[in-house]
This record gives C-alpha cells, structure tokens and sequence, in this order.
C-alpha cells in the first residue's frame, strides 16, 4: 500500500516536472550581444532596445511555431575578451540564435565560439572583411562589409576631386580593415595617401595628429574608426584651421556626432548604411521606437529590426528550433526589410551593397546628391 | 621634422601635459597623506566633467555660452565634487585606515566601479556636448597656431597648480599634510586632527580633478562617463613618473608625459600606432633607473 502510493507521488512528480519543462520549453530564447558598457554603450542599447521591438511585436502576432520569443542579452562592450566571456554565457544559455555585434573586434574571437555550438549568429553592426573570412558558416552579415564600404568611399573622393588623402584609424579589427582596404583600392585608382595615422580609442585629445595631417598636405581626412572619436578629431582638425575635406566610416553613424562636433561637423560626409532617417518607409518604426525608449531611433536600429523579423522569418520557415534549420534557413532568405532587400551571398555577406553617402548640413544628416 | 613641427608639437604637448599635471596632483597628494593609489580619481574627474556640464548648462540660459559660464561652471564643480571626494574618504576609506593595504586598494577600485556605473545607469551611456563659444581664435607663430582658449586654460591649470603647492608649503594645514605624510601617529601625538588633515587632502585634490574635468569637457567638446578610465590610468603614471607623493613631481611627471606622447606620435618611420608602446617603453627605462621618480624621496624603512 505504502509502496503503491510511493510510486503514485514519483509519478505525478515526474509528470508535473515535464509538463513545467515543456511549457518553458515553449519559448524560443534568442541571444543579443552588443556594447552594453564602454565607449560604444549608447549604440549596444539602440541595437537592443531595437531588437526587443521587433520581438515584441512578432509575439504579439502569435509568436513563431506557436512560441514565444525571449532574449537574453549580454554585454561585449566593444572588447574582445569580454566578447569572448559574453559569447561563453550566451551559449551556455542554450539560445536558438544570437543577433547583434557592433564592434568587429568584439565580433572576431565569439565567431569560433558560436561555430562550435552551431549556433546561427545574425551580426547586424559588425562589418569587418576579417569577420567573412573566419566564418565558420553559421554567421550571417547583415551590413554591407568593408570592402563595400571603401568602393563607394573612393567614388566619393574622385566626386570631390580629392588626390591626396590621409586615413586614421583606431587599430581595431574594423577601423583598421577599412582603413586598409580604402588605401590600397585609393592607391590603385590613382590616388595618394599621404598620411597614415592609428589613434587611441578613448582619448580626448589628437593634437599631435592634427599637426602631422595638417603638415602632410592632405585633402582630406578619411576617418574609419568611431562616433566617439570622430567627433573629436573633427573639432580639433577645424580649431587648427584644417580646411580639406572630412569623410567617415559607417561607425560614425550616430546623432551623437553631429552634436558633439557641432558647427565644426558642418559640411562632413558619412557612408552611411541605411538608418531610420534615410528610410522612407520606417517613419512609423521612428515613433514606435520613441513611444517605447522615450529617445530617438539610433543608427543601427532600423538594422536591428530587420534583424529581429529575419529571425524570426527564419525560424518559421525551418518550422523547428533546431539550429542546422535556421542555418539553411537563413541561407536562403528573401527578406524585405525596413533597411532594403536581404539576401546573401555563399559568404554569407549581402548581395548588394547597403551604404550611401550623406553629408552633414545644419546638424543632420542628408542625403548627398 | 621641420622647425614648426616641432614646436608644434611641443605646443601640444604642453597644453594635454597641463591637464594630466592637474590629475595627477591630486593622485600624489592622497598617496602621500595615506599611502592610498585612489583609484576613483579618474572618475572623480568625470563626474567634475558632468556637474560642470550641469552648471554650464543652468547658468548658459542668462550668461550665455563664453567665459563667465565656464568659470562658474569650474567654481561650483570643484566645490561640489570636492565635497563629493570628501564624502566617498568619509564612508569608503577612512573604516579601512587601519585595514591591510590591499583591502583599501579594492574599496578604491569599488568607488571607481559605483562611480562609473551610476554615471553609465544615468547618461545611458550617450556623450554630451558641452559646447562653448570660446572661439578658435588665437595667434600664429609663423605655421604655429597656439588659441587663446588654450592659454588661457594652461594659464588656469597653472595658477590652480602653484596655488596648491603655496598652499602645501606656506600655511598651517599645509604644514600639517606634509607632516601626516610623513608619520600619521606622530602627527595625531603633536596634536594635528589627522581626521581632519585628510578630508581637506580629499577635498583639494577632487576640486583639481573636477576642475581638470570641467576644463577638459569645456576644451574638448564631450563629455562621456568613460572618460574618466583613460585620464586616471595616464595621471596615476605621469604621478609615479614626477615621484608619487611629492606635489611639484606630479606636475613635472603630468608635463613629460604630455611631451612624450606628443613626440611620440611623429618619430620619424615609427608610425603613430607605436606612440603609447614608445611612451610607455621610456617609463619603464626611466623607472628601472630611478625608482622613485624624478623627484620622489626614497623612502628609508627603520628597522
């Protein structure tokens, strides 16, 4: 008798023990990695905040496969060590997939980390041409690579007539590929590079630069590093009476330059790839983007978005959490999203490229005719 | 390098060497009162940033955006966070004054982490600009182009500089920090209100950070809660390098180090990517020469 209601007790405990790990198991948990600290930490929040919109609204339509979708997010902060550790969590979390990663240097050492596990990995900021060639096939880059991003750089400088051209970088995995990619395909195309600069990321003054730019005889100042900085160099470049040019990399996308740089960013140019402001069709993700964070869209939040609906997509499509599905799912989108048409290459880079370039008048960004 | 180049250079490392000089003199002056590497004092710094940005902020609705804000900007957040620096040596350190040195040392990392954070919780992380209308006008010296913001600020850090050593040297607590720097227990026996000595030390060296910070954030242009990490790592090596706990050290440290990587980043065939190897690589040959700095005491331990 005592032993028959022994079992009984085993045997509902084991039922309700399945029953609650198969409602949680319901819900599709999806990392987000990005700078959550440090110098970058107001864009790691755009990307979020961005990212938790979009999931928010394709649970409200019912979820993917009947689940809901959960993120838990983890910190990088722009670091490749705590890349790594932040990777580690996420995986050890057992996520579905992971979205996000602005900084490629942070990116870099987690693609190994996430290639082991096989877990999908939607990088929406990061563009490093490094990032394509260590991928171990389970990344995917939703933002125009850096080789990209220096073609339409150098049609911008032969637009503007400029043959000499100095080029700083930050020496990080992205600054420093672009930088040096834009100078050999610059040097090919005829032009000359007549200073080659590597700042500390972090620091507030670059006087000695700017002396060294002023005295090179550069038409222009190619900065391809981030916001941060740039907005520094800027200021500083015009307090010494530089009067060339000033173009910037992608990573310089934020409001926060034109604010900090002021009048000195009057007349700068940016490759941009797509944000909020340029997309005719995201005006309605702007205000719901408002109404939620009470701050403004950042750069890379139209991204984000997509980056969370293609997931999405992704996962419906493979009608399965496992991961090898939404690889192959992945592989074959044919997403519309808010920032344009995403469709990869075998490389898993989009088809074509996203960036164009903007120029700085009275503290925004406008498209440059 | 051409003549103009180098002055130049020398210009611009004078004008970054005046602002580690202003940190770095509140790093040597608590080292010296208690032996403590307070390493909050690069936050310290930031927040002086921020309140002066508060400040300017405020009072640019009547005075406008030039000079008189800024000054005022400078008065109130040396005034408050000195406060501030007296209240985290109140709560954080003076329970640990006879604790192991190590564990002091922690507290001060702890203060450092509680101070960037609340600024990460409570900027978001985001920079602000502190936008003034001091202007880029200045004088030319053949290709030389020195503004008048720059000397008026090198002239402000230099004023606050020799303030605090007439300070230290010519009257009474002055008298009394040199001599609780040199033995605590002897000074509280002579009558000295140790307790007292060190809150004055906290508060005079956070009102040169917050000042240094205020003028940063005004020069600059931005103010970001990270800005603090940078400046404090540099300011405790120009300390160490000028002798930790000797005030005019920390001034001639704060002045080589802003020379050092101004040169740095124009050797000729070394590019600018190899400044802080350079600057840093010289340190340690300086170090390995002379210990305790250019003008530290070497420190005698009676047995």
């Amino acid at each position: 008798m005592v032993a028959m209601i022994r079992r009984l007790a085993c045997a509902t405990a084991l039922a309700g023990v399945a029953l609650t790990s198969a409602a949680s198991a319901a819900d599709v948990k999806l990392g987000i990695i990005a700078p959550m600290t440090g110098q970058l930490a107001s864009e790691g929040q755009d990307m979020e905040n961005a990212i938790k919109l979009a999931i928010g609204a394709v649970n409200e339509k019912g979820g993917v496969n009947g689940d809901t979708l959960t993120t838990v997010t983890a910190d990088d902060a722009c670091d490749p060590q705590q890349g790594v550790t932040a990777a580690s969590k996420l995986v050890s979390e057992g996520v579905t997939a992971i979205l996000g990663g602005y900084c490629s240097g942070a990116v870099l050492p987690t693609l190994k980390i996430y290639g082991d596990a096989g877990i999908p990995f939607i990088i929406i900021g990061a563009n490093s041409t490094k990032l394509v060639d260590a991928n171990p096939g389970n990344a995917f880059m939703i933002n125009s690579t850096g080789d990209m991003q220096a073609v339409t750089a150098i049609e911008l400088f032969q637009k503007n007539g400029y043959k000499k051209i100095a080029v700083i970088d930050e020496g990080d995995a992205y600054s420093s590929d672009l930088a040096k990619l834009t100078a050999e395909a610059f040097k090919k195309a005829g032009g000359e590079v007549v200073d080659r600069e590597t700042t500390t990321a972090g620091e507030q003054d670059y006087s000695a630069v700017v002396t060294k730019i002023k005295s090179s005889g550069a038409e222009a100042v190619f900065w391809t590093a981030y916001h941060a900085g740039g907005a520094l160099l800027t200021k500083q470049l015009r307090q010494a009476g530089f009067q060339g040019g000033i173009v910037l990399g992608d990573g310089n996308n934020s409001p926060e330059y034109l604010q900090i740089a002021g009048s000195a960013g009057e007349g700068a140019y940016l490759l941009s790839p797509p944000t909020v402001d340029l997309l005719s069709g995201a005006a309605d993700f702007k205000d719901k983007y408002k109404a939620a964070y009470g701050r403004d869209a950042g750069a890379y939040a139209a991204l984000s978005d997509d980056a969370g609906n293609l997931i999405a997509d992704a996962i419906g499509r493979a009608k399965s959490t496992d991961h090898k599905a939404i690889i192959e799912a992945l592989a074959s989108s044919d997403y519309k999203g808010l920032a344009g048409e995403i469709k990869f290459t075998d490389k898993h880079t989009l088809q074509t490229s996203n960036f164009r370039p903007v120029v700085a008048k009275g503290g925004k960004w406008v498209a440059d005719e | 390098m051409t003549f103009d180049l180098v002055i130049q250079q020398l210009v611009n490392g004078l004008i970054v060497g005046s602002f580690y000089a202003l940190i770095a003199l509140g790093y040597s002056m608590v080292f010296g009162v208690i032996k403590l590497l307070n390493f909050a004092h690069g936050d310290i710094y930031m927040t002086g940033a921020f309140a002066g940005l508060v400040v300017f902020s405020t009072v640019g609705v009547w005075l406008g955006n030039g000079w008189l804000a800024v000054v005022c900007a400078l008065l109130a957040s040396m005034l408050a966070v000195g406060l501030l620096g007296v209240i985290i040596e109140r709560f954080a350190y003076r329970p640990m004054r006879n604790a192991p040195r190590l564990s002091i040392l922690i507290t001060a990392l702890g203060a450092s982490m509680v101070l960037n954070g609340g600024a990460l919780a409570l900027t978001g992380g985001r920079h602000f600009a502190f936008n003034t209308d001091l202007g880029y006008s200045g004088i030319d010296i053949s290709a030389v182009h020195i503004t008048y913001t720059q000397m008026i600020l090198v002239a402000a850090a230099i004023v606050l500089m020799t303030g605090m050593q007439t300070f230290i040297s010519r009257t009474m607590y002055g008298k009394a920090m040199r001599a609780v720097s040199i033995d605590m227990g002897a000074s509280r026996l002579m009558g000295i209100d140790v307790d007292r000595v060190i809150a004055l030390t906290f508060f005079m060296g956070s009102a040169l950070a917050a000042g240094g910070g205020v003028m940063a954030g005004a020069y600059y242009g931005s103010v970001h809660f990270f800005m603090g990490f940078i400046m404090g790592l540099k300011a405790f090596t120009a300390a160490v390098i000028g002798g930790i706990g000797s005030v005019p050290g920390a001034m001639l440290g704060g002045l080589l180090l802003g020379l050092l990587e101004s040169f740095g980043s124009s050797l000729p065939f070394i590019g600018s990517e190899w400044r802080d190897v350079f600057v840093f690589g010289a340190l340690i040959l300086f170090l390995v020469f002379k210990p305790t700095g250019i003008l530290g005491r070497s420190v005698v331990e009676r047995v």
